[in-house]
């Protein structure tokens, strides 16, 4: 029994390190990029994909994925198409993927709200299998691979995509495949604070981060640290406390902004300078 | 045998998306390997417009754009590789968490090409161009701390890093202080020469082109109303249906 609850211990500090980490990472391109409605339609799409799942029979990981990853790689082409910003098209989505999810539970109404519908939606780390680790840790490597083989584009479109297109940087397949990789990110993350939280993962560390820096190259190392620290440390006081995982995870995370800010050096010259 | 222009507009109109007037008509421009050629005109006469057609930032609505003698609708991304560009008003937030040299150095990306990391030839060739700019004391500060006059500088020299066979100027001497205004451009103007670029430099500030070239382009309502030495241009400035917001020389 000890060996077991130590598994699920070993597997949700694990869990937390490896999406504290992501999504840290990412929430760097959706700060920078302003994608800031990415995150809750990215997560509303994988339960509407979980929710399909759950209604076929299907793993509910697998159609969630599906759902978030078909979201993510349509977003861009119909922002370009549509001529409006990614953000715009993101807020589409959301409550078409909501408007799903609830014809999906309809259809299958024995199975309701079911545990692992829930999940997506409230997260739920003690759950992490073995599955989603490797997952996780796959993601997270090709993550850091692509960010660092790609660095030098992404880092001029995040500064001005226009600059950078004028430069004669062929920005579009870019900005396609940091949409999809927050898709892939937000998803795989889910179970770590659910989709109704995972806002706070995304922004928090990054803004936390700028608060105290002034170089991005320091910003994309320091948020994703930030990020597993929020994660490890969210999840501690969730045991001692006997709270919510995902809710404790937000709390330290926001706790850490609101410190970064009273704290920040650039907060301080501009009292002095006033 | 003459020498094919190195950038050459036929019957050239570009429409902005939701608008119906295009913001340039039916222009016609060829420039030499080495001009220089000033672009004047009021505030939405067409000469941003004008300069975004050439790097092919904004489609054609009509007509054809070369530059090198490629296509830029079908081949704008090689082209925009050998174009410096500084865009009009180009400033950034008080936070923006990027350090000047980082954008300097950006400025050579698109020519790396992709998957190639900077070497030690794109950090000197950035260092020279700050050095130009008189901005190499700035490399290790934010651009959000500097300056509109010290960002305009910063944004020179990126342009100039690419080490560009054309450069496009619009408006990169409005933030200057007083003697930067008189010095920059003088600095533009040798540097064009030594280096043989290509340069169109959209301005208000006609003294400045008096000075120092010998081909004005005047712009008004979208078309190019005259294509002429700076005297002959300064006339066409002078009709009151063009001279609004253009400070012509007492």
């Amino acid at each position: 029994m000890i060996w077991l609850e130590l598994a699920i211990i070993q597997r949700a500090l694990a869990g937390c390190l490896l999406a504290g980490f992501l999504t840290g990472l990412i929430g760097v391109f959706v700060v920078r990029m302003r994608l800031s409605a990415i995150g809750y339609s990215m997560s509303h799409g994988a339960f509407a994909g979980a929710a399909l799942g759950v209604a076929t029979f299907v793993n509910p990981l697998l159609t969630a994925l599906s759902f978030s990853a078909v979201t993510a790689l349509l977003i861009g082409p119909v922002a370009d198409k549509a001529r409006l910003h990614a953000d715009t098209v993101t807020s589409i989505a959301f409550p078409l993927n909501m408007a799903l999810a609830f014809i999906f539970l309809t259809l299958s109404p024995q199975i309701g709200l079911s545990s692992e519908v829930a999940s997506v939606l409230w997260g739920s780390v003690i759950s992490m299998t073995n599955i989603d680790i490797v997952f996780l840790t796959t993601l997270c490597a090709a993550a850091v691979a692509v960010i660092h083989m790609f660095w030098k584009e992404l880092f001029a479109i995040m500064y001005n995509r226009k600059l950078a297109e004028a430069d004669g940087i062929n920005t579009q397949p870019f900005v396609y495949f940091i949409i999809f990789l927050i898709g892939l990110v937000v998803t795989l993350s889910l179970k770590l604070a659910g989709g109704l939280l995972i806002f706070a993962l995304l922004f928090n560390p990054a803004s936390s981060a700028l608060q105290f820096l002034h170089d991005m190259k320091k910003i994309v190392i320091v948020s994703p640290i930030v990020g597993a620290i929020t994660c490890i440390s969210g999840l501690m006081v969730s045991l001692v406390l006997d709270l919510p995982i995902g809710s404790c995870i937000v709390l330290v995370s926001t706790f850490i902004f609101a410190f970064s800010v009273l704290l920040s050096p650039k907060r301080k010259r501009k009292e002095v300078n006033r | 045998m003459p020498l094919k222009p190195i950038i050459q507009l036929e019957e050239v109109s570009t429409v902005y998306e939701g608008e119906r007037r295009p913001a340039v008509s039916d222009v016609n421009l060829k420039l030499d390997q080495n001009e220089l050629v000033y672009v004047v005109g009021p505030n939405a006469a067409g000469k941003t417009t004008l300069l975004e057609t050439i790097n092919g930032l904004l489609p054609t609505f009509k007509g054809e754009v070369s530059v090198f003698g490629l296509n830029v609708r079908a081949r704008g991304k090689d082209v925009r590789r050998e174009i410096g560009y500084v865009p009009q008003d180009f400033m950034v937030e008080p936070g923006e968490p990027y350090m000047a040299l980082d954008v300097v150095l950006m400025g050579r990306y698109g020519k790396m090409g992709v998957l190639h990391k900077p070497e030690k030839r794109d950090l000197e060739k950035t260092m020279e161009a700050m050095r130009l700019m008189g901005v190499d004391d700035l490399a290790d500060r934010p651009m959000g701390k500097l300056s509109g006059g010290q960002q305009q500088k910063v944004m020179i020299a990126r342009a100039l890093a690419k080490d560009p066979e054309i450069l496009l100027l619009d408006e990169p001497f409005s933030n200057l202080d007083p003697d930067s205004r008189v010095k920059i451009p003088e600095l533009i103007g040798r540097i064009h020469k030594e280096r043989q670029m290509t340069t169109i430099i959209v301005t208000h500030d006609v003294r400045q082109m008096m000075k120092q070239c010998r081909r004005v382009v005047v712009m008004n309502n979208g078309r190019i109303v005259a294509d002429q030495t700076p005297e002959k241009a300064l006339a066409v400035l002078e009709r009151p249906s063009v001279s609004r917001s253009v400070e012509v020389a007492p």
